[in-house]
């Protein structure tokens, strides 16, 4: 369904991608993992020319477009298909909660308001946020708010949802009612990506593992291939550094 | 000293009518310069290649130089310039009897007036975060709309006590309409005060007079900035 | 039409006229710093009529604009001295007038200055110097006045560049300096070279705030490398 191949990023000096490719069949939870600076962040946000690759091919389902010069509405397409939830929520601070959500349907997608309203309100309910509707972003937790920022990408029914580190900037306590809002949607066969530190979490959930460092895919496997039969000794030693105890000849 | 309160009075009620003029103003360059300084802000923070330079050497250049400096150069030229031109054209149009000096008031005070903004407006702009434009993005939103829905909106309360205090600034400003014959508070009064040769009493007049527009303008500001803002409200949940 | 020779005739007609600008600028600047200092320590004291007296000064002066505070003092102080000394001062020059006024004017705003410095620097590094035994006097030019003058950099770069450009309206009340020299040049002229004349004023206008600008620029990235 996601292809993307040989993608080149650098800033500046700095090369952080250098040739990725990774391919996600319909219905996959792939979770990319990698070392800090490993270039998967800035991966998944090039999916979505948040950051434009200097070189690359995309191709998505009948779309095939080169990442470095894709045209206005080959981007506006690939957006439209995709959602994205950030580290750091980037909920919009001037709209309520269930403004957040039909912000997307109502311009991006031009959904009518009524059915846009009834759209987010579902969606807000099954993150658990029925009771919040006309909250601000600023009167919510952490948690809540990166709940609101899945309801937001899960209303507009896209292909895929990319998930950018999206317990990274929360308390320890509130890591839990984010991540089993996203089990959930796994388990409804929600095709998405996520780059994450949650070991156990790709280890339970997903179905693709990626480990990524120095900008390139090292490994790639099942969960079981990863965790338990790590090919690579960058992969072995990653382990070992992230996962107390960890033992891959288990 | 003896101050003639009678006199005050009378000053006192010519002036008040003006008041209007002084609001139109400051409000109209005000509203005709927002939308100009927006884009040029937005140019500057984008790095837009030739606006942003643009932009910045204009705030210079108006910043550096006297208001005072700019009324004397802009209105002892302009209308001359634009008779030369109408002139040229070949144009019947006579520039001395059909445009009133208050509409070149309102042209210089425009000019003077998009620097601060753009001042303003830039800083405002940047200080949304910038995962507010990435989010509109991610869910299909344009450039445009997501300026106009999303930061702008945020922008705006940013930009509120700066954007007080420029208005307080431009009605102070307005005192130097006198010098292009507006009839605006300052005028009015002084023109009782040649008559009479009080101009002590006329400019207490004058002085209370802006004294009371200021505060209530600035009252204002705070109740738009309170209702702006809303969205920040109680941190409850 | 434009004459550069005019224009640049123009520009060196009116420089030695400087010397006026900054006179009046740079006695305003030290009157402002006094009245600033004074008004400031009001605002920030304990003394609540001296608290209310000082806040009311800075609010009154934010809403007067110079022109017509240059008016009233021009006009009211020779009436003011007049009745209260018996004293005529009708025929002091322009130039005591027109800092006096903007003294008034700049003092306020020098006050909100030194206030926001002086209150961005904490009362904790106060406090910490007087548990080391230092005196309220000592603390405030050791330890409070170096950061808080660090902190005011930028803002006093924009005030000192403001006293420069409301210096320009002292030729409404027949001060010579540069603005006054070049209304004299443009009468001299019959009302010629308008546009030249004003051209050439504006651009040392703008030399003098940019280099003002620059130099507290580079004050205050030096400053900050501590």
């Amino acid at each position: 369904m996601l292809k993307i191949t040989d993608v080149h990023k650098a800033f500046g000096d700095n090369e952080v991608l250098k040739g990725v490719s990774i391919e996600v069949e319909k219905g996959d939870v792939v979770a990319v993992l990698g070392p800090s600076g490993s270039g998967k962040t800035t991966l998944l946000r090039s999916i979505n020319f948040l950051e434009r690759a200097d070189k690359g091919r995309l191709q998505f389902d009948d779309i095939d477009v080169d990442l470095k010069n894709a045209s206005k509405a080959d981007i506006k397409k690939i957006r439209k298909k995709t959602a994205f939830v950030f580290q750091n929520y980037n909920l919009f601070a001037n709209k309520t909660a269930l403004q957040n959500v039909t912000e997307g349907l109502i311009i991006g997608r031009k959904v009518p308001k009524a059915e846009a309203a009834e759209r987010a309100k579902k969606a807000l309910d099954k993150v658990g946020l029925s009771e919040r509707y006309d909250y601000y972003p600023g009167q919510l937790s952490g948690g809540q708010q990166q709940r609101v920022g899945i309801a937001r990408a899960i209303a507009v029914n896209p292909d895929i949802i990319l998930f950018d580190e999206p317990t990274s900037a929360l308390d320890p306590e509130l890591i839990g009612e984010v991540l089993n809002v996203m089990k959930e949607l796994a388990k409804e066969g929600t095709t998405m990506i996520v780059v994450t530190h949650e070991m156990q979490f790709a280890q339970d959930v997903t179905n693709k593992v990626i480990f990524m460092d120095g900008g390139k895919v090292v490994e790639e496997g099942t969960p079981k291939d990863i965790f338990t039969h790590p090919k690579e000794e960058r992969t072995k030693q990653f382990l070992r550094r992230v996962i107390p105890n960890y033992d891959y000849s288990i | 000293m003896k101050l003639s309160i009678s006199f005050i009075l009378e000053t006192l009620k010519n002036s008040i009518g003006a008041i209007p003029v002084t609001l139109k103003l400051t409000f109209v360059p005000f509203l005709i310069a927002a939308p100009i300084a927006f884009f040029l802000a937005l140019a500057q923070v984008n790095k837009v290649r030739f606006w942003s330079r643009f932009s910045a050497g204009y705030v210079s250049l108006i910043r550096g130089t006297p208001a005072v400096v700019l009324v004397l150069l802009l209105y002892n030229t302009l209308p001359v310039r634009l008779s030369c031109f109408f002139k040229a054209t070949g144009s019947s149009f006579n520039v001395y009897s059909s445009v009133q000096p208050i509409v070149y008031a309102y042209v210089i005070f425009t000019i003077t007036a998009i620097a601060p903004l753009i001042e303003i407006l830039r800083s405002a702009i940047a200080s949304v975060n910038r995962g507010q434009l990435e989010a509109a993005y991610t869910i299909g939103m344009s450039a445009p709309q997501a300026y106009i829905r999303i930061i702008l909106p945020q922008a705006l309360v940013a930009a509120m006590p700066n954007l007080g205090n420029l208005i307080v600034a431009l009605v102070k400003n307005t005192s130097l309409a006198f010098m292009m014959t507006v009839k605006d508070i300052t005028q009015t009064a002084k023109l009782g005060a040649a008559l009479n040769y009080k101009y002590t009493e006329a400019y207490i007049v004058i002085l209370l007079l802006y004294v009371v527009i200021c505060l209530v303008l600035e009252q204002i500001c705070k109740l738009i900035e309170r209702y702006l803002s809303r969205y920040k409200g109680f941190r409850t949940a | 039409m434009f004459y550069i020779d005019i224009f640049f005739k123009h520009v060196w007609n009116i420089l030695p006229y400087l010397k006026t600008t900054f006179l009046v600028a740079a006695i305003t600047f030290l009157v402002s710093v006094l009245l600033g200092g004074l008004i400031a320590s009001g605002m920030l004291g304990k003394n609540k009529p001296g608290q209310m007296l000082a806040k009311a000064y800075v609010n009154l002066m934010r809403c007067v604009p110079p022109i017509v505070l240059l008016f009233i003092v021009y006009y009211g102080a020779p009436y003011l001295v007049s009745s209260l000394f018996h004293k005529d001062i009708n025929g002091l020059d322009a130039i005591y007038f027109a800092i006096i006024s903007l003294s008034l004017l700049h003092g306020a705003s020098f006050a909100e200055m030194m206030r926001g410095a002086y209150l961005a620097v904490g009362k904790g590094q106060e406090e910490a110097a007087l548990s080391i035994g230092l005196t309220k006097w000592q603390a405030f030019y050791r330890i409070i006045f170096p950061q808080a003058f660090v902190v005011a950099l930028p803002i006093l770069g924009n005030s000192i560049i403001g006293l420069l450009k409301d210096g320009a309206l002292a030729y409404s009340i027949g001060v010579v300096d540069i603005t006054g020299r070049a209304q004299y040049l443009i009468s001299m002229n019959l009302g010629g070279y308008v546009l030249e004349t004003y051209l050439a004023l504006a651009l040392i206008y703008w030399i003098l705030s940019s280099i003002t600008q620059k130099a507290f620029g580079a004050l205050e990235r030096r400053l900050q490398k501590g």
